[in-house]
C-alpha cells in the first residue's frame, strides 16, 4: 500500500500539467465530435458519421473483453446482430415501445451471454476464437433458416421510432448523438472498472492468467462479469444500429467481418488505452466506408481490409495510441520508469537472465 | 426412411468425413508445429478449388490434373507464409495473433477471387458428373468416390511420410519438443516451414476433391471454416488422430441428420459438438496433452 501510494504522488507533481493537457485535449475532441452533424456537407457524410460512430460504440463495448483480458473475440457480430433482431421483433411481435425494445433486448442478450461465456471462457487463447467464430456462424445458420421469424434472407423490416415529421438528414443527426452518448457512456464505465480491483484482477489474468489464478483472483468470475457487460453494450449498439437503419439482413447482421472490423479498430487504436477503440473506429470506419464507396462492386474492400488486419497485426500489435505516447515518454526524462510490461517482453527479460545465470 | 436411404446417408457421411478428415489433418500439422491456429485453412480450399476450375475452363482437361500444378505451388506458399510471416510474429502472443493474421490471409484470399472471378458461382462440368454406383439400394455419386480416395491416399501419404521418412521423424520431434530437436541438430525452423507447406498442400488436394462435386464462390470459405475448426478442438487441438476420429464421426453424424432436418440445420451439429465439448471437457474428447493450455 506504502509503496502503491507513494507511487501516485510522485506522479501527480509532475502528472498535473499532463492531466490538464489530455483535459484539455478531450474537451476539444469532444466538441469536435458534437459539432460534426453542423460541420457535415451532406446527408451522405452525416450518415457515414452516424456508422462510424455506431463502430466506435461497438469496438468500445468489445475492448471490455479484448482490451481488459486479452482474449481476442471475433465473434461479437452475435451479440450486435442479437440486440438488433431482439430489438425489431420486440417492437413488431410484442408492440412495445422502441426504446424500451432496445434496453429490454440488450439485458436479454447479456443474459444468454451467461451460458455462452460460461462455455467458452473455459478455453484460452485460439480455442476462445475459434468458439467466437462458430457462434456467429450458427446464427447465421438459424437467422437464415428459421424465416418465419427472422425474415430469412429478405431481411426484417425495423419500424422507425420517430415520426414521419423527422426527416432523414435530422434522423441522421438524432442517432449521432444517441450512439455518441451510448459510446461515451461504455467509455465511463471501461474507465471506472480499469481503475477497480476488478480491473487489476482482468488486467493480471491478461498478463498471466495461471499466476493470477494462483494469487487468488477469481479468475472465471470475472471474465465473465466483464464478458456480459460487453455483450450488453454490444447488444445496446445493434439495436441502435437497427433503428437506425430500419431492416436487418442476417448477413450483415451476423457477420464475422463486422466483428474483425471491431478487432482491428480495437488493435490498431490500441487495446491498453480508453480511447484506442475510438481512434481505431474513426480511422477503419472512414477507410472502411471510403473503401466500400470506391470499390463497392468489387471485392477489393476485403482485400484492404485483410492486408490493414495484416499489418497492424506485424508492425503495430499494441496500437497506434501506445506507440505515438511511447514516443511522448521517450522525450520525457524517467516516463519510462512507470510502463505495463506483457508476457511477451516478460518471457524475453527471464530468458535473457537466465542465460545470464547460466 | 427406408433402409436404402439410410445406407446411403451412412456411405456419404463416410465418404465426406474422409474429406472432413484430411483437412483437419492440415490444421492439426499446423498447430503441432507452430502452435498456429490457421483460419485461412479453407481459402486456401477454395482457392484450390477456384484453381482447379480455372485450369478445366482453359485447357479442358481433368481437373484431377491441376494437382500437379497446386500440391507444389500450396507447398511453397505454405513455406513463405511461415517463414516470412507467421514466424516474425512474437512466442508469447503467437497463438492469439497468427489466428488474427491468418483470418487476414483469409480475407485478401476470399477479395481477390471475388475481383478476379466475379461472385458467381461456377461448377466444373464432367463427362462423370453425373455418373453413379448403386450398392445394395443405395447411389453413390462417382466423383464423391473419386473425392474420398483422393483423400484416403493423401492422407495414407502423409501418415507414411511422418512415420517413416527422417524428414517425418523430425517433423514429430519438432512438434514434440522444439528445443531437444534442436540439440539433436534439426533445423526446427526449416521444418516448421515445411510442416506448413505439407498442411497447405492437404488443402491444394481437398479443394480439388471438392471441386469435382460442388459449386464454388468465393465466400464458401466460411461454410467450411466452422466445421473443421469444430473438428479440431473436439478431436483435441493438434492431435492428428483425434482430429481423423472427429471428422468421421462428426461426418456421418451430419450425413444420417440431413435426412430428417434438412441440410443446412444439419449442420448445427458441429456447432453443438463443439458447444458440449466445451463444457464438459474443454480439451478435446481425444487429444489432450497439447491442447489443454490452448
Amino acid at each position: 500500500m506504502l509503496s502503491a501510494s507513494r507511487h501516485k504522488q510522485s506522479r501527480t507533481s509532475p502528472g498535473r500539467s499532463v492531466l490538464a493537457t489530455k483535459l484539455v485535449a478531450a474537451a476539444v475532441g469532444l466538441g469536435l465530435v458534437l459539432a460534426f452533424p453542423a460541420l457535415a456537407p451532406d446527408p451522405f457524410i452525416l450518415s457515414v458519421g452516424v456508422v462510424i460512430a455506431s463502430y466506435a460504440a461497438l469496438a468500445v463495448a468489445w475492448n471490455f473483453v479484448g482490451g481488459l483480458t486479452g482474449y481476442i473475440s471475433l465473434g461479437h457480430a452475435a451479440y450486435s446482430g442479437l440486440g438488433g433482431y431482439g430489438t425489431a421483433l420486440l417492437i413488431t411481435e410484442a408492440g412495445v415501445n422502441p426504446w424500451i425494445s432496445m434496453v429490454v433486448a440488450a439485458i436479454l442478450v447479456g443474459v444468454a451471454a451467461m451460458p455462452i461465456g460460461i462455455a467458452s471462457l473455459r478455453v484460452r487463447g485460439a480455442s476462445f476464437v475459434i468458439v467466437s467464430i462458430a457462434l456467429v456462424l450458427i446464427l447465421l445458420l438459424v437467422a437464415q433458416s428459421w424465416a418465419g421469424v427472422t425474415g430469412g434472407s429478405n431481411g426484417l423490416r425495423v419500424p422507425r421510432p420517430f415520426g414521419t415529421d423527422v426527416l432523414r438528414p435530422e434522423q441522421h443527426e438524432r442517432f449521432f448523438y444517441l450512439f455518441v452518448g451510448l459510446t461515451l457512456v461504455a467509455l465511463a464505465l471501461w474507465w471506472v472498472i480499469d481503475r477497480s480491483r476488478l480491473g487489476t484482477g482482468l488486467k493480471a489474468i491478461r498478463e498471466d492468467e495461471d499466476k493470477a489464478q494462483a494469487l487468488g483472483v477469481p479468475t472465471f468470475a470475472y471474465k465473465l462479469v466483464v464478458f456480459v457487460v460487453s455483450a450488453f453494450f454490444t447488444a445496446m449498439a445493434g439495436g441502435m444500429y437497427a433503428l437506425w437503419f430500419g431492416s436487418l439482413d442476417p448477413i450483415f447482421q451476423f457477420s464475422i467481418l463486422t466483428g474483425s472490423y471491431l478487432v482491428l479498430m480495437s488493435l490498431l487504436g490500441g487495446v491498453r488505452s480508453l480511447l484506442g477503440p475510438v481512434v481505431g473506429a474513426v480511422i477503419v470506419g472512414y477507410a472502411v466506408e471510403f473503401f466500400k464507396n470506391q470499390y463497392g462492386d468489387t471485392q477489393l474492400h476485403l482485400v484492404a481490409l485483410g492486408l490493414l488486419l495484416a499489418l497492424v497485426v506485424l508492425f503495430m500489435p499494441d496500437g497506434v495510441i501506445p506507440w505515438v505516447t511511447a514516443q511522448f515518454d521517450r522525450l520525457r526524462p524517467g516516463g519510462t520508469s512507470i510502463r505495463e510490461v506483457d508476457a511477451a517482453q516478460l518471457a524475453e527479460e527471464r530468458k535473457a537472465l537466465e542465460e545470464a545465470k547460466s | 426412411m427406408s433402409a436404402s436411404l439410410l445406407l446411403q446417408s451412412l456411405i456419404l457421411g463416410l465418404l465426406l468425413g474422409g474429406l472432413y478428415a484430411l483437412l483437419a489433418a492440415g490444421l492439426t500439422l499446423y498447430f503441432g508445429v507452430m502452435r498456429v491456429v490457421m483460419i485461412a485453412h479453407s481459402a486456401f480450399l477454395i482457392l484450390a478449388a477456384y484453381l482447379a476450375w480455372f485450369f478445366t475452363k482453359q485447357t479442358g482437361l481433368d481437373p484431377l490434373l491441376s494437382l500437379f500444378i497446386t500440391v507444389p505451388l500450396f507447398f511453397a506458399a505454405g513455406y513463405g507464409m511461415q517463414r516470412a510471416l507467421l514466424s516474425r510474429l512474437r512466442p508469447a502472443t503467437l497463438t492469439m495473433m497468427s489466428v488474427l493474421l491468418t483470418f487476414a490471409i483469409a480475407l485478401v484470399i476470399e477479395g481477390g477471387l471475388g475481383y478476379l472471378f466475379s461472385g458467381t458461382q461456377r461448377r466444373i462440368q464432367l463427362g462423370y458428373s453425373g455418373a453413379s454406383l448403386e450398392l445394395w439400394g443405395a447411389r453413390i455419386a462417382v466423383v464423391k468416390l473419386i473425392a474420398f480416395g483422393l483423400a484416403a491416399v493423401s492422407l495414407l501419404a502423409l501418415f507414411l511420410l511422418l512415420k517413416k521418412t527422417r524428414f517425418g521423424q523430425a517433423l514429430r520431434a519438432t512438434i514434440q519438443h522444439r528445443e531437444a530437436a534442436q540439440l539433436l541438430g534439426i533445423d526446427t525452423d526449416r521444418i516448421a516451414g515445411f510442416g506448413f507447406g505439407l498442411g497447405l498442400a492437404t488443402a491444394a488436394v481437398g479443394g480439388t476433391a471438392l471441386a469435382l462435386d460442388a459449386t464454388i464462390y468465393p465466400s464458401l470459405h466460411w461454410h467450411w471454416i466452422g466445421p473443421l475448426m469444430a473438428i479440431i478442438v473436439i478431436g483435441g487441438l493438434g492431435s492428428i488422430p483425434g482430429a481423423a476420429i472427429a471428422a468421421m464421426l462428426l461426418g456421418v453424424t451430419q450425413a444420417l441428420l440431413q435426412i430428417p432436418m434438412g441440410t443446412t440445420w444439419a449442420q448445427t451439429v458441429f456447432y453443438v459438438a463443439l458447444f458440449a465439448t466445451l463444457m464438459f471437457r474443454p480439451q478435446g474428447f481425444f487429444g489432450g496433452r497439447l491442447a489443454q493450455r490452448f
